[in-house]
């Protein structure tokens, strides 16, 4: 039986594959030191620019990336997109189709496994010479699959399972993840294939029919977890992930929902649902950041944006809001913020002394009437 | 210090300003001691060596213009000159002055007889100055004002009545009838009403009780250290501050917004101050849309905009964190009678020209100081046609022509925005036999849109000779212009439409209350869908903060107050200034445009 990288690249593991890319995605985060590398693009239908992380401009310089990359796009006649939110999930949910390739810059594209797609990160230089040839290589990579079984217990969410299997994902490093999982929702399998790429696996992908060897987890026993603070950027993928209860009782300034992790409509209805009849925290700070416009929207709609506001929250625009050093939500000196980003790193919102905390938006709820973790 | 005292004079022309008493080089020397040799090095080199405390310096017009640098005062003051005499005085100087000890007396004619060297002798209770033989007449001095110079300033003042024990100032309130006697500019009644005074004229200090002071995050850490400073273990009434978390909230800039954030919950706590707005919109929409600032009371606070309330007839004027310190402690505050221009709106606005328009085309004939020290008084067909909304967004900018309050006469709109019965504060009107300084006219019939072009609040153009300027942001926002009757205005215009190819659109709504009634009328819904990004209600990119902040050569169309060099961006980030139709029908065309084009 052939596995889906195997489908989709039309070689078999272990083999090169060279196929012409269906999108290649920068945006104003990481991926726009591509466009000082690119001299001309090959395809311009097939070149996307999207403005999604720094939503307003926090800064001049900020505001100098976005017209690089403006200037970039309308000199190649690429797609200009902003003001639509989280690249990854607008892309998902409104362009992407099963089987086509993404390539981008960042460390979440497996999220697009979630819709039978092939999502894939590359370096920058990888990813200026793919816009320019539309051509990308690679040796096929071997499968691993994961079945996860039962169902995850009230007020534990899909990230806290995502995280889990990150505590426990061995030798997937370079390799595509099939996950079995139907008792998830499409939202939860988006959350899973992106984080799944924590593990340095190559992609993720969901599918109906597992191997008889799959790995199998019980989503039962899933506790509700927490990524610890590290260092720097290029060691997030060590930051230390354990279960909640060890920090049980931490004192918090802010909290933050927000990404495809925490500002879709459905996490963004769970956290409406939770916050019900509860008061926040004087001296604690909400920010809610709908993941894309049409999120926005829908809240709107159903009256969640209202409920958050007479909460006390602050609703950011939609945008993808998990590395802030200037702008809405920035963290002070030796504050502690729990977010539903996935970036924890020293300097990743706002001061390098302040501590960043990952979890799920029942945490973050919980931790907004309580001040505490 | 005597009531009486005598002086030796150091003359000076007019326009004295204050890199003229102190050299802005000079200005980081760690100490006023240090500094104080250096007070008038370039003009009268002699100064700092031979000055005398007691002397007495004789000035002409518009003594200590320029730069808002309050060590001009302080410097004077560590040289022991205690009194100044001036045929006028600089806004900011003038407070600084008092709050430093130094007695500051207005006189036309002392100048003419009198050179330095001569003694000059100051009656305080007589109201005169003599000099040579010859007698002038100067304002009256109030007994607290008169205290604060002879302690040594205000913190020292507010120190020592804090040791005796605070008495409250009696005042007797007027009857109905003594408010409504005639013959009064709308400052003058206020502040006469409010000082239980039966006569004021322009030049008289006065001490009012204010009836609201609300403090915004920018000052919440500066003042809790002068609060501590002081030694203030109480306020003279919690009930009557407010606390507005706006400028700092969202936190955005990382190490500082965190402090003033934690500083205003500190205040709040040491303090008992319970009326708390955190992240819950701009601090001057809150002041009017919670009625704290009310029609004929007097409000003050931390910030330059307090002006915007006196759309309803509200006294309101900014003040500094020492002032504000000193004030929540005794519950007083003095000013100086302004004198009053009055302005006469003829006719009435057409579709598409906002109140907006007319406060731009006002900034742009009179200029950035053109009402320097005054009030600013508002009246004809078209003032008394407009929403609140548009008076305030008036009342809001009339600072930006140096203005000490804008002022609106009290009517049937005010009179419901407050729920109160027009009786009431029907008597907060001008009076045809009033004084005012300067009576200007306009009729806005004709009026079209004006824009405020970079880079100066009063450089203003009207709209057809910016047509056509490439524009790569839009802001729809702040205390000026961001109401829900201004979402209204670009709702409507928006509706089914999109933003320009790569323009950026932001919108802020000024409070929680009209974000959520934007939201119910479907304005956001509208704005998301045209292309645009609404962030939180806050100041915002208004005072710089990063929600849009722009690179060089962007340019930014806005309909906030302030296009100051660098405010929304680099030194070349270029800023616009205008009403929200002209922000709208800019931010579909990508380019500068009239928005009577898009409604007709």
């Amino acid at each position: 039986m052939s596995t889906f990288i195997e489908r989709i690249l039309g070689k078999e593991a272990g083999s090169v594959a060279t196929i012409m890319a269906d999108y290649v995605v920068i945006n104003d985060g990481i991926s726009n030191a591509a466009v000082d590398e690119i001299s001309a693009v090959g395809n311009q239908e097939k070149v996307w620019v999207i403005h999604d992380h720094d939503v307003p401009t926090g800064s001049t310089e900020a505001a100098g990336i976005l017209r690089k990359n403006l200037e970039f796009a309308t000199r190649n006649g690429c797609h200009y997109v902003q003001a639509q939110g989280v690249g990854y999930q607008y892309m998902l949910n409104d362009i992407i189709k099963p089987g086509e390739i993404i390539i981008g810059g960042g460390t979440h594209g497996s999220i697009f496994g979630a819709k039978k797609a092939l999502g894939i990160n590359v370096s920058i230089p990888e990813l200026a010479r793919i816009a320019e040839t539309g051509r990308y290589s690679v040796i096929v990579p071997e499968t691993v699959s994961v079945t996860l079984t039962g169902n995850l217990q009230e007020s534990v969410s899909v990230m806290d399972a995502a995280m889990d299997f990150l505590t426990k994902a061995s030798d997937v490093k370079g390799k595509v993840i099939e996950f079995g999982c139907p008792s998830l929702d499409d939202h939860q399998k988006a959350v899973l294939c992106s984080m799944a790429c924590m593990t340095g696996a190559y992609a993720a992908v969901i599918v109906e029919e597992q191997s008889e060897q799959a790995v199998v987890l019980d989503l039962t026993n899933v506790k509700p977890m927490i990524m610890m603070p590290c260092a720097s950027r290029s060691e997030q993928d060590q930051a230390k992930i354990a279960e909640k209860s060890v920090l049980e009782g931490t004192e918090l300034q802010a909290g933050q929902i927000g990404g495809y992790t925490g500002g879709t409509i459905e996490e963004l209805r769970t956290a409406a649902g939770l916050i019900k009849d509860k008061k926040l925290a004087r001296g604690f700070r909400l920010s809610i950041c709908p993941a894309t416009s049409k999120d926005y929207i829908q809240a709107m709609e159903e009256g969640i944006i209202t409920k958050f506001i007479d909460y006390g929250a602050q609703i950011q625009a939609p945008g993808d809001h998990s590395v802030v050093t200037q702008g809405a939500g920035a963290m002070g000196h030796n504050e502690k913020l729990l977010t539903t980003g996935l970036y924890t790193f020293a300097g990743a919102m706002g001061c390098e002394d302040a501590e960043v905390y990952t979890a799920s938006v029942n945490s973050v709820i919980a931790a907004s009437y309580t001040k505490l973790i | 210090m005597d009531k009486k005292f005598s002086g030796k004079i150091w003359k000076f022309g007019n326009d004295i300003d204050t890199d003229t008493i102190i050299p802005g080089r000079r200005g980081t020397i760690p100490t006023i001691e240090e500094m104080k040799q250096y007070a008038f090095e370039l003009l009268k080199p002699e100064f700092g060596s031979t000055v005398q405390a007691g002397d007495i310096l004789v000035a002409g017009t518009n003594f200590g213009c320029g730069s808002s640098r309050e060590q001009a005062a302080t410097v004077l003051s560590a040289n022991g000159v205690r009194c100044i005499i001036a045929k006028s005085f600089a806004r900011i100087f003038f407070r600084n002055a008092f709050n430093s000890g130094i007695l500051l007396l207005q006189c036309d004619g002392i100048q003419d007889v009198c050179d330095g060297g001569d003694i000059v002798t100051v009656d305080i209770d007589a109201k005169t100055v003599s000099v040579n033989g010859k007698t002038f007449p100067v304002g009256e001095v109030p007994e607290n004002l008169f205290n604060i110079v002879a302690n040594g300033g205000l913190i020292e003042d507010t120190k020592k009545r804090i040791a005796e024990g605070i008495k409250k100032l009696e005042i007797t309130p007027l009857t109905d009838k003594e408010r409504r006697k005639s013959g009064y500019t709308l400052v003058e009644k206020i502040l006469k009403n409010n000082a239980g005074k039966h006569h004021v004229e322009p030049g008289d200090i006065v001490i009012t009780k204010p009836d609201m002071f609300m403090v915004h995050d920018i000052y919440t850490t500066y003042l809790l250290d002068t609060m501590k400073k002081i030694g203030a273990d109480k306020i003279d009434d919690p009930d009557k501050v407010t606390i507005v978390w706006d400028h700092c909230m969202p936190t955005a800039v990382a190490k500082n917004d965190y402090d003033h954030y934690h500083a205003g919950l500190e205040l709040a706590k040491l303090y008992g101050i319970k009326k708390l707005h955190i992240g819950e919109g701009i601090c001057h929409s809150i002041m009017h849309e919670k009625k704290y600032a009310r029609p004929g009371e007097v409000a003050t606070a931390t910030d330059s905009h307090t002006t915007t309330y006196g759309g309803a007839g509200n006294f309101c004027s900014g003040i500094g964190t020492a002032e504000m310190a000193a004030a929540l402690i005794t519950g007083e505050l003095w000013f100086k009678v302004p004198s009053a221009i009055k302005i006469v709106l003829n006719g009435h606005l057409k579709e598409g020209v906002l109140s907006k328009d007319i406060i731009l085309k006002i900034l742009g004939d009179i200029k950035a100081d053109g009402g320097q020290y005054k009030s600013l008084e508002f009246t004809g067909t078209a003032a008394h046609e407009m929403s609140m909304m548009a008076r305030f967004t008036m009342a809001n900018m009339a600072l930006e022509a140096g203005a000490k309050c804008g002022l609106f006469e009290a009517d049937e709109k005010t009179a419901e925005y407050y729920g109160m019965s027009l009786s009431e504060i029907d008597w907060v009107r001008m009076d045809d036999d009033a004084k005012y300084e300067k009576v200007l006219t306009y009729n806005v019939d004709e009026l079209e849109p004006q824009l405020s072009c970079p880079q100066g609040v009063d450089n203003v153009h009207p709209i057809h000779e910016i047509l056509g300027t490439k524009i790569d942001e839009v802001y729809l926002g702040s205390c000026t212009n961001g109401s829900l009757e201004d979402l209204a205005i670009a709702a409507k215009m928006m509706e089914g439409k999109k933003v320009a190819y790569g323009l950026r659109f932001i919108v802020c709504p000024a409070t929680n209350k009209v974000f959520k009634d934007a939201i119910e009328a479907g304005y956001i819904r509208t704005f998301i869908e045209a292309g645009g990004v609404v962030v939180h209600p806050c100041c915002g990119l208004c005072c710089g903060m990063p929600y849009g902040l722009m690179t060089d050569d962007e340019r930014i169309l806005s309909t906030a107050n302030r296009n100051f060099i660098g405010r929304q961006g680099t030194k070349k980030t270029l800023s616009y200034l205008s009403s929200p139709a002209v922000a709208a029908a800019t931010a579909i065309a990508g380019v500068v445009t009239d928005p009577r084009t898009m409604i007709n």
